[in-house]
């Protein structure tokens, strides 16, 4: 089940993200002028595949497509552009709606560029200052990258805690518990059976993840893909201790899943698995960084997108660990196969 | 002796509750040993201490000669426990969770022979889920038997059962019974009792009211003597004689239906003779029961 609910996740997302258009949308190009600059600046255009690029006969009709979401922006250019001749037009249209700023800033600082060009050649000007690009060292992600490490600590999170938290109230509630203390087994070989067969799981579940998100949405992994189970595998035992500690508090099932749902749910939102915690409110992001899911998304995605290693930042290893030893402690404590 | 349960001055408390109040009672070997009385009594706690399932505030108990104190691992291998409507794993077929249950105790199971005891073969690879109340109790007794227990706890087996299904249990237990085995039982029907236990206690409030031989525990009840009678002609005159003579009650309902009960054989022949006069229509002459007792004991019938 919670296999099922974290892949769903990914072809909302991965669909979102692999439209093919580049992810800006297509741009419609009504040209109107048959001048030479005119042409070269339609055929540059077409050449970045920054977008899908349709030709259009009319502005109003370019317009009209925009109006129904079918073009992002739209460039016009008039009859005669780039004919040099004095009351010839000097100027491309850029038409956008408000919500698509970044289509347009990106047409814009294209023709702006392209036009600086053309100009400078007229006027037979060579560029002084210029820029010098220089790619660092990280290596490239990009924003799938980003979620496919978010939803495999999402995955994790709500298999091991609504899975333990329900699997053991369900127990309880059943008087299975009860019944397995009366036999010879021991609570430690009980509970360890369990944990360990809900680990072999979540091997099979990060598999599952990486194999669909490399595969079928080109993601990449950058780092060692080793390490990037050991620390699932860690977060799954942190995620369980907190499904134990529910389990312990339930009175039934209907609560631990209550109980689970809301710890799981502020958590996806919160602790960074769709975007960087950054992104939040100074206030809100300098509590949720704490959250279980939070340093484990921080390690996993140091690790698996810019080649880190485990302890890298050796905070992000040891609040998981902390989350671990406060989440058994209490579990220990409180969690019996029967009651007194 | 041959006592294979030895509880002494048993004590749980709860917080200001004392739910079991200083009981002692022994468990004979290949006995069928019942402890009765209300929701609430007791039986059910008294019972999970001596399966270890709870610590007692006070008191020892010993199971075969163990104390459950230090050794309740050795005790667990050897005693077989049927909790009060516990539920099984409801993704395991019948047969897998008996086999489940066998390995809990390093044994293999033989299965299909322990559903055949309870006629539930044809269920082998049915869900728990899919069983009716009769037969999740039976399944639910043969889970207990899955490492051949020396002793079988059997926590309320027939609560909440149709009396077919409830003699059907019957069966079962005393076929238990009869492979060596010894059973501790706790119930609230005293009539199921009076027929499967040799001997019984009988709870109130955390504590042995009278403890004893079934058969001997309702003979040493007051009036052990009972005539139930209806008889429509009856005058009130005859009702005050009767009425000095023993114990009589109204039973309700019909008018003038009683019942009678009586010290002594000489008194139950004279009452016979008065009332043979008014020519009853029913007249039921026996002695009393368990239920009786727990009345004369108790002041109360035991509510469902």
């Amino acid at each position: 089940m919670e296999l099922i609910l974290s892949l769903n996740f990914y072809f909302v997302f991965g669909s979102f993200f692999a439209k093919g258009d580049g992810g800006n949308g297509t741009l419609s190009i009504v040209n109107k002028s048959n001048t030479e600059i005119a042409k070269n600046f339609e055929t540059s255009l077409k050449d970045t595949g920054i977008f899908k690029v349709q030709n259009d006969d009319s502005f109003d009709k370019a317009k009209e497509l925009m109006d129904k979401d079918k073009v992002s922006v739209v460039v016009y250019i008039p009859e005669r552009f780039g004919s040099l001749e004095p009351n010839s037009p000097k100027k491309i249209k850029i038409y956008y709606v408000p919500t698509n700023r970044q289509s347009e800033s990106i047409v814009e600082s294209f023709s702006d560029k392209y036009l600086t060009t053309v100009n400078m050649q007229i006027q037979k000007a060579l560029p002084i200052f210029s820029v010098e690009k220089e790619e660092g060292n990280k290596p490239k992600f990009n924003y799938f990258d980003f979620i496919l490490i978010g939803l495999i600590g999402m995955a994790l999170m709500n298999s091991s805690i609504q899975g333990v938290a329900i699997a053991m109230s369900k127990y309880k509630e059943d008087k299975i518990l009860k019944r397995m203390t009366t036999t010879p087994v021991k609570s430690w070989q009980f509970i360890g059976a369990e944990v360990f067969s809900r680990l072999v799981l979540n091997v099979v579940q990060v598999t599952l993840i990486l194999v669909i998100g490399t595969y079928a949405y080109d993601a990449h992994i950058n780092g060692s893909i080793f390490l990037v189970y050991v620390l699932s595998l860690i977060g799954a035992i942190l995620f369980q201790s907190i499904g134990f500690v529910i389990a312990s508090f339930a009175k039934t099932t209907d609560a631990a899943e209550g109980m689970s749902t809301a710890i799981t749910v502020p958590m996806m939102f919160l602790a960074g698995v769709f975007f960087p915690i950054e992104s939040l409110p100074k206030w809100l992001s300098s509590v949720v960084q704490y959250l279980p899911l939070a340093p484990l998304l921080r390690n996993l995605r140091g690790v698996a997108l810019e080649k880190n290693s485990i302890f890298e930042n050796p905070n992000n290893m040891g609040l998981v660990l902390v989350w671990i030893v406060i989440m058994l402690l209490i579990a220990a404590k409180r969690f019996r196969l029967s009651e007194e | 002796m041959n006592n294979v349960i030895a509880v002494k001055n048993l004590v749980k408390k709860y917080k200001d509750l004392k739910a079991v109040n200083n009981i002692s009672f022994e468990v004979v070997k290949g006995e069928i040993f019942g402890l009765l009385g209300e929701n609430g009594a007791g039986k059910t706690t008294t019972l999970e201490m001596i399966e270890g399932l709870r610590k007692p505030t006070s008191g020892t108990i010993k199971v075969l000669g163990l104390a459950t104190k230090k050794e309740m691992d050795k005790i667990k291998e050897k005693i077989g426990v049927q909790l009060q409507s516990s539920a099984y794993y409801n993704y395991l077929s019948l047969k897998e969770i008996l086999e489940l249950f066998g390995e809990f105790y390093g044994k293999d199971v033989d299965a299909l022979k322990l559903l055949e005891m309870v006629g539930l073969i044809s269920k082998a690879n049915s869900y728990v889920g899919k069983l009716s109340g009769g037969q999740k109790q039976r399944f639910s007794i043969i889970a207990s038997l899955v490492n051949d227990p020396e002793i079988v706890f059997l926590d309320e087996p027939t609560t909440g059962l149709d009396p077919l299904a409830r003699r059907n249990l019957w069966e079962l237990i005393a076929k238990i019974k009869e492979q060596g085995k010894t059973i501790i039982l706790t119930t609230h029907y005293l009539e199921e009792a009076e027929v499967l236990c040799d001997r019984v206690a009988i709870m109130e409030k955390g504590r042995i009211l009278k403890i004893g031989e079934t058969h001997k525990l309702i003979e040493s009840s007051k009036d052990p003597y009972k005539i139930s009678f209806y008889a429509p002609k009856i005058d009130r005159n005859t009702i005050k004689e009767l009425e000095n003579m023993g114990n009589l009650s109204n039973l309700g309902g019909k008018t003038n239906h009683f019942e009678m009960r009586l010290k002594s054989q000489s008194l139950l022949n004279s009452a016979i003779s008065i009332i043979h006069k008014f020519s009853p229509e029913s007249l039921t002459v026996g002695r009393s029961t368990l239920e009786d007792l727990f009345i004369e004991l108790t002041g109360k019938r035991i509510e469902e």
